[in-house]
């Protein structure tokens, strides 16, 4: 159980499932500033239509984020249980460089430059949220 | 004047090998829990940092602590056959 526990397709799927559910909260709570094909006439409609319009919204929003969050959640935490599987080391390293990976990953359909600023990026924040959760 | 021969002597002779296997299994006993020690000290020293943020292991010392005993292992094993063809050749 404990061996099943720690395998990285575990904490991969773990993560996505977590972070499916966690970009579901945030897309609701987004929808709710506006609907995103602003449409003002939406609102002279009676009730129920605009119940269905918010409705349609919230969901589509909240699955959109849900799935980009579920994606991202999986891809750093199976790249960075693999990373440290592989140099049998704990330290910040491993989320820099599964950071590096996620962002490029994410960014890879954006062309090159965004390739780099993406890595850049997502591999500061990752190793800022690790370098503060390991504070003693 | 014994009417069991065999079972005396037998019996005689079965406690002193009894007594040098038990002699036998001791050592044995004591050589591996000695290198059991050996193993649990040295895997620890190298793969544990003195970082105690969390109980449990996680990944990364695990994968350090299976490496480490099986290197461990395979020294051993090693240094055996080398000191067994030196024993062999002198």
């Amino acid at each position: 159980m404990q061996m099943v526990q720690d395998s990285c397709i575990f904490k991969s799927a773990l993560s996505g499932v977590l972070g499916f559910g966690l970009g579901g909260l945030f897309g609701m709570f987004f929808s709710s500033f506006e609907m995103t094909p602003y449409n003002p006439a939406v609102y002279e409609q009676p009730m129920k239509q605009q119940l269905k319009a918010t409705a349609k919204d919230m969901f589509q929003r909240s699955s959109s984020m849900a799935k980009n969050f579920g994606i991202v959640g999986a891809l750093f935490s199976g790249t960075e249980c693999i990373i440290e599987g592989y140099r049998a080391k704990n330290d910040l390293y491993n989320g820099a460089a599964a950071g590096c990976i996620t962002g490029a990953i994410l960014a890879a359909k954006s062309g090159p430059q965004n390739v780099l600023i993406g890595c850049a990026g997502f591999a500061a924040f990752s190793t800022a949220i690790d370098y503060y959760m390991r504070r003693e | 004047m014994s009417f069991y021969p065999f079972g005396g002597g037998s019996s005689q002779q079965q406690a002193a090998v009894n007594a040098q296997n038990v002699a036998m299994a001791e050592h044995e006993l004591e050589m591996i829990t000695d290198t059991f020690y050996r193993i649990v000290d040295s895997c620890y020293k190298k793969c544990i940092p003195p970082k105690y943020i969390d109980a449990e292991l996680n990944k990364g010392e695990s994968v350090c602590i299976d490496r480490c005993v099986a290197k461990y292992f395979e020294v051993n094993t090693k240094v055996g056959e080398a000191l067994q063809k030196k024993g062999q050749q002198a």
